[in-house]
């Protein structure tokens, strides 16, 4: 049981990270289609990052800091991808989901290339490295303490230090845009841009800013989803994570709290239909296996997630609201 | 901002010209290799192959090359089809196919080209001239990496095997792994418990949901996990690096270099098979030797095994190793290489749990 919490939580971080990487653009005006093209190559550069630094004996010795800094420089990377994004929907005023999308096919071309070309492989493996003693090590950046008791083990017996940093992120931007006044102004510019204009903020800049914030997390975000689930490996994809992250936005209602609790029922979904056949329930002293012993195909499993969200979806979606003026690129003169 | 968008575009258009580049040399490769799914670098089944056309072709200064077929893991026979011809269109004398999935395209390919020559690794021989075959008895390294885990103490083994069941070579190495436990077992007397699982890895990729399950496997008290399948290694390893007592046996080729967790591998002397096979194809002995033959390699001809150089096993000796080694050579202990419908019966100390 306590495997199931703790794959939980490693499943749901970088779903809310990315779902509030997807609030925050869409909140200042501007459809973040792009998450999983940004999480692609937020992951990649990270990755990069992770393997240049483990050449170094110093970061193999010193791994929560090498995770530390490829989330940065990955979390940095998404922020300057986006940039792409904001341009082309701000500046030019393009069609937001057509830019997005032409990012989405972008990043993993630019991931792909440059993986093939300078490392003549079809992903980037994180390989062993020597510490500062010579020996070699494996990757990893997984916490381990195995002597604190169950509550104690399910948050920090192989935990990853990003699990906190993302929730400490998680808290403070959601605070941010609901309690500061920039928060107010971006909001409103995903709402009104003329009206907030009228009243003398920078709708331009505060879309920027939302844009770019919302790079920056989802760059994040792909970097946290490949250490932690996926062998830690750039492959050019993140399993359609960026799409997901986008419904679980919307199942959210562009909510902080709506998003967590959507990425924590998706995380859970998503490790159960994985695991099910290892769960058991003791009934007088025996371990029954019930999920397993029920003879489904496993592709039944791997669905439910998935239909969830879309159940989900389809009965909530009539009181969702989503920001009145997301896609509409900004005009003074509209009234 | 203009300014920063257009020197983005300059680097992007930089990158394509050096990738054009990289791939317009005028030069002929007389020897070709066509991966299977998964990609070259999988640090076993490609890789190997790869390697022993590279070490011959370098070592008599010919020309090599390597195609992956389009569309890496779901490659159809058209993609296989494709990068063959594209092989023998830069002069490839010779084309080195891993994987049993290429038999259709080489079957088609080889009618169409018979002035070049096939080896088929992993394959069967396909009734034409120009086609060669080269098989493993991987049953016989499966049972040794059993034994060898078993008698080193360990009594929860877990086996994951890419291909989704429907790979011969695998198959045989996880029924070889099985036997070879259970004869370990009964020697010692003691019960043991194995997870046999084809559940993800359909592909040989790498992915979350095998991590997660081997994950589980391990959080469950299994000790060993057989990673039977190329880059499928890179999930079992994320997982075992999650506990400390965790650890891996290695397929195809020595992964002791990967991870520290690897115990042990089961290899197959792909290497070495693949480079006298194209030294008998250079000393003009295709016709005599090769021509439509199957080569069934085993202990015998040293092509199975485990390497006993860089294993980590302690308790289970090289000695004992090679004693055990010595009676499937000279055909004491024959592993039995037809996989049964159900592996889980028949076991006298071995209880195998399928996941699937």
């Amino acid at each position: 049981m306590i495997f199931l919490i703790q794959k939980t939580l490693i499943f749901t971080i970088p779903l809310l990270i990315v779902a509030l990487a997807g609030m925050y653009a869409e909140r200042s005006g501007i459809i973040n289609i792009a998450l999983d093209g940004l999480m692609i190559f937020g992951a990649f550069v990270g990755a990069l990052a992770a393997l240049l630094l483990r050449k170094n004996p110093f970061f193999v010795d010193h791994n929560q800091l090498t995770f530390l800094l490829a989330m940065l420089v990955a979390a940095a990377a998404g922020a300057l991808f986006s940039l792409l994004l904001s341009f082309s929907a701000i500046r030019l005023k393009a069609d937001q989901t057509i830019g997005g999308t032409a990012l989405n096919m972008l990043a993993p071309a630019i991931a792909l290339l440059i993986i093939k070309v300078f490392f003549t492989k079809d992903m980037l493996e994180m390989e062993r490295a020597a510490d500062t003693s010579g020996t070699m090590k494996d990757f990893g950046f997984v916490i381990l303490h195995d002597d604190l008791g169950p509550i104690g083990r399910i948050f920090f017996d192989k935990a990853y230090i990003s699990t906190f940093l993302a929730a400490g992120l998680f808290v403070v931007l959601s605070i941010f845009i609901y309690k500061t006044k920039t928060g107010l102004r971006l909001r409103s510019c995903g709402e009104h841009p003329q009206a907030a204009a009228s009243v003398g903020i920078d709708v331009i800049r505060m879309r920027y800013l939302g844009t770019t914030i919302s790079g920056a997390l989802a760059g994040l975000g792909g970097y946290i989803y490949i250490a932690t689930v996926a062998n830690g490996t750039a492959s050019g994809a993140v399993a359609g994570m960026g799409f997901l992250a986008l419904a679980i936005m919307i199942f959210g209602n562009w909510k902080p709290l709506g998003i967590a609790l959507g990425a924590l029922l998706f995380g859970f979904l998503k490790c159960l239909g994985v695991i099910y056949a290892q769960i058991s329930i003791p009934i007088h002293g025996q371990d029954v296996y019930i999920l397993r012993d029920l003879d489904l195909p496993m592709y039944f499993y791997n669905l439910i997630p998935y239909v969830a969200v879309l159940i989900v979806l389809a009965f909530t979606s009539g009181s969702s609201r989503a920001p009145k003026a997301e896609g509409i690129p900004y005009d003074k003169g509209a009234r | 901002m203009k300014r920063l968008f257009s020197i983005f575009l300059c680097v992007a258009l930089l990158f394509g010209t050096l990738g054009m580049l990289a791939s317009c040399q005028s030069k002929t490769y007389e020897i070709a290799i066509v991966t299977d799914v998964g990609q070259l670098m999988d640090k076993g089944f490609n890789q190997g192959t790869y390697e022993g056309a590279k070490a011959y072709a370098e070592a008599h200064k010919i020309g090599y090359k390597y195609y992956q077929p389009a569309n890496g893991s779901d490659a159809t026979d058209n993609d296989r089809i494709a990068a063959m011809k594209q092989a023998i269109n830069n002069g490839a004398k010779i084309i080195v196919a891993p994987g049993f999935l290429q038999a259709t395209a080489m079957e088609t390919v080889a009618k169409e080209n018979p002035s070049v020559k096939f080896v088929f690794v992993d394959g069967w021989a396909l009734g034409l001239d120009n086609v060669t075959a080269i098989v493993y008895k991987e049953q016989e390294s499966g049972y040794l990496a059993g034994y060898a885990a078993v008698m080193e103490g360990y009594t929860k083994l877990g086996f994951t095997g890419g291909g989704g069941g429907g790979n011969p070579a695998v198959n045989r190495f996880g029924y070889g792994f099985i036997q070879g436990a259970d004869a370990a077992a009964k020697e010692k007397g003691v019960s043991v418990e194995m997870k046999y699982s084809f559940k993800y890895g359909e592909t040989f990729a790498a992915s979350n949901e095998l991590q997660t399950q081997i994950a589980g496997w391990y959080a469950s008290g299994t000790e060993v996990v057989f990673s039977c399948g190329g880059s499928m290694f890179q999930s079992v390893k994320s997982a075992a690096g999650e506990y400390p007592d965790a650890r891996i046996i290695g397929v195809d080729v020595d992964q002791s270099g990967e991870s520290e967790k690897v115990i042990t591998s089961a290899v197959k002397g792909l290497s070495a098979s693949v480079e006298r096979v194209l030294g008998q194809f250079y000393d003009g002995k295709w016709d005599s030797e090769l021509a439509d033959q199957a080569q069934n390699l085993g202990a015998a001809e040293n092509s199975t095994g485990l390497p006993t150089d860089t294993w980590s096993l302690k308790n289970f000796t090289v000695d004992q190793y090679t004693e055990l080694f010595n009676k499937i050579k000279n055909g004491e202990i024959v592993p039995v290489a037809e996989v049964p419908e159900d592996v889980t019966a028949g076991w006298s100390n071995v209880v195998v749990t399928l996941e699937q």
